[in-house]
Parts: C-alpha cells; sequence; structure tokens
C-alpha cells in the first residue's frame, strides 16, 4: 500500500490513467500481490489447493506394494499353466496377496487388481520354477532395502516381507 | 557400584532380547540334534552354530558398548519333550519362529547396521524354518509373516 501513492503521484503523463497507473488499479494490484505473498507459503502457489490433491507424492512402499502384486500374478499364471505346482506355488501366492492387502491398508488404498502376467504356458516346469526363483530373489533385495530405510513403525512389516520372500527363494528350490 | 539396567526400549533392549532368544535357540539344539541321523542331524548342527554366532557378536556387540548383558541360563524349558526325530523337527521349526519374532521385534527397535544385522537374523531364521518343515514333511512350508505373531 505503501508503495502506490508515491508512484502514482510521481507520474506526470496525462496518459498515465490510460495506461493503468490509476490509483485503484494500482491499490488491486497490491492487494492482489498481498494475497499471493500470503497465500503462496501456505498453499504452494496455487490458492484453490484444499489439501485433496487426487495424485499425491508416491510413498515409498508403493513399489513394494506394486511387486507383491506382480509377485502373486505370476505366482498365479504359472499355477493356471502347470497344476502340479499347486500345493507349492499357491501359499507363495497367498502369502504375495497378503502381502499387497496388508500394504494396501497402511497406505490406505485400495488395492489395484494385479496386472496380468504374461502366459507361463509353454516353458518347463524346471524354467518356469528358476524364472520364479530369480524374481523372489530380487524382490527380497528390494524390500530388504526398504526396510533399511523404513521407520521404525513400518520395519517390522517390510522386514517380514523381506524374510518372506527369501523363504520363497528357499521354497523354489 | 553401577546397578544394572532393565532392558531398555531402545536398541539395547531389544538386542538383549534377542540374545536372550540366542541362548534358549543354542540350548534347544543340542536336545535336537541328538534325535536327528545324517543330513538332519547335519543342519542341526549349521543351525547351532549360526546361532552361536549371533550369540557372540550380540555379547560382544552389548558388552563393547556397555550396556547389560543378560546371562546364560543353564537350561531353558522346552514346550514340548523331544524324544524323537518328528518331535526334535517340531521343535526346530519352533525355535527358528521363536526366535525370529525377536528379531522382527528389533527391527522397529533399531536402525542402520543394528537394523540390517537384525533382518539378516530375522532372514535366516525364516529360511531355517522353511527348510526344517520340509524336512518334517509339514506343509505348507513357507508362512506370509515369518516372525509375527500369530
Amino acid at each position: 500500500m505503501v508503495l502506490t501513492c508515491p508512484v502514482a503521484r510521481g507520474r506526470t503523463t496525462p496518459h498515465g490513467r490510460e495506461f493503468g497507473y490509476s490509483r485503484r488499479n494500482l491499490l488491486r494490484a497490491g492487494v492482489l500481490l498481498a494475497l499471493g505473498g500470503v497465500a503462496a507459503p501456505l498453499t504452494g502457489c496455487d490458492p484453490f489447493d484444499r489439501g485433496d490433491d487426487p495424485d499425491p507424492a508416491p510413498d515409498p512402499l508403493e513399489p513394494l506394494a506394486a511387486e507383491a502384486r506382480e509377485l502373486a500374478a505370476r505366482h498365479r499364471a504359472a499355477l493356471a499353466a502347470d497344476p502340479g505346482l499347486a500345493g507349492l506355488l499357491t501359499p507363495i501366492a497367498e502369502a504375495h496377496e497378503a502381502h499387497a492387502a496388508e500394504l494396501a491398508r497402511l497406505l490406505g488404498r485400495a488395492t489395484p487388481t494385479a496386472a496380468p502376467s504374461p502366459d507361463a504356458t509353454g516353458a518347463g516346469r524346471a524354467s518356469t520354477l528358476a524364472g520364479l526363483r530369480e524374481a523372489e530373489q530380487g524382490a527380497r533385495r528390494s524390500a530388504a532395502k526398504l526396510c533399511a530405510e523404513a521407520p521404525a513403525e513400518r520395519a517390522a512389516l517390510v522386514g517380514s516381507i523381506a524374510a518372506a520372500r527369501a523363504t520363497h527363494v528357499e521354497a523354489l528350490k | 557400584m553401577r546397578h544394572r539396567r532393565a532392558p531398555s526400549p531402545g536398541p539395547a533392549g531389544a538386542l538383549a532380547d534377542a540374545l536372550a532368544a540366542e541362548y534358549a535357540a543354542v540350548f534347544a539344539y543340542g536336545r535336537i540334534g541328538v534325535r536327528l541321523a545324517d543330513a538332519a542331524r547335519s543342519a542341526a548342527r549349521d543351525a547351532e552354530a549360526a546361532h552361536r554366532a549371533r550369540r557372540d557378536a550380540l555379547v560382544l556387540q552389548l558388552s563393547a558398548a556397555g550396556d547389560p548383558v543378560p546371562a546364560d541360563k543353564a537350561g531353558y524349558a522346552l514346550p514340548f519333550p523331544v524324544t524323537d526325530a518328528a518331535s526334535a523337527l517340531r521343535l526346530a521349526v519352533e525355535v527358528e519362529e521363536r526366535t525370529a519374532a525377536f528379531w522382527r521385534v528389533a527391527l522397529a527397535r533399531t536402525t542402520g547396521a543394528d537394523r540390517d544385522r537384525a533382518l539378516a537374523a530375522l532372514t535366516d531364521c525364516a529360511v531355517r524354518a522353511t527348510r526344517w518343515r520340509r524336512t518334517a514333511g509339514v506343509n505348507p512350508i513357507t508362512v506370509a509373516f515369518p516372525g509375527r505373531p500369530g
């Protein structure tokens, strides 16, 4: 407000009003600036942000949940292709589904449908199991990394998931 | 004279609890091994050595930090009598599950290298429990949340 008056008075040209230098316009600009200055730090420069952004920053555990869903789908696909593996793979698929459900609860989000897994038909049993073992090994490493970085209240769950994946590697031997 | 502190809720308390579990595991494997033969006996010996190694590392770590080190006991109550190979295998599964539970608790109460070690211990216990279930013919051989009670 203080700034607007000297500027307006300082203008001597009769065209000042036409060019938008009127006191009213400058006052408006001052009000907008003042509003902007207050609003920006509170709302992240978006005056219409009400904190219900539908796309918040991804939680570090989102990839773990996605991995659990993918692994469940892979085991289910292998089971469909070779029902003789049911005794071995059903508990592992169920474990991944339980992990996905627990993580979804923690993240406060619905469990998305697992992406369809590539059809395992045609692959021999040995190569199917080797592929699953390799996937479990990689997944164990990613869970272990997340466990190391997790806050205390999440460490036990994430560590349990890492350990479960290690037991799947063992079971698939 | 310094009074011994009760186990704290911090990392030292969690590690002291894990140490007590490792003492009990070593004791139990002494009873398990003699009831097993061949590959299972050798697996029991390896498992006992692994628990001894964790026990020794914990004793060293806690004493070096000046934290209370729980004492080993002369004996530990077993959940059921070990009379044959079947009960020995059942106990081996249970020992690994119980020890895993202590390491899982330690995850939430540790950070950095301590947490890495706790996760390695939890994982080892879970994998051994899986192997013992397979040897014992228990199905399924895996559980969804190793170390979680219930």
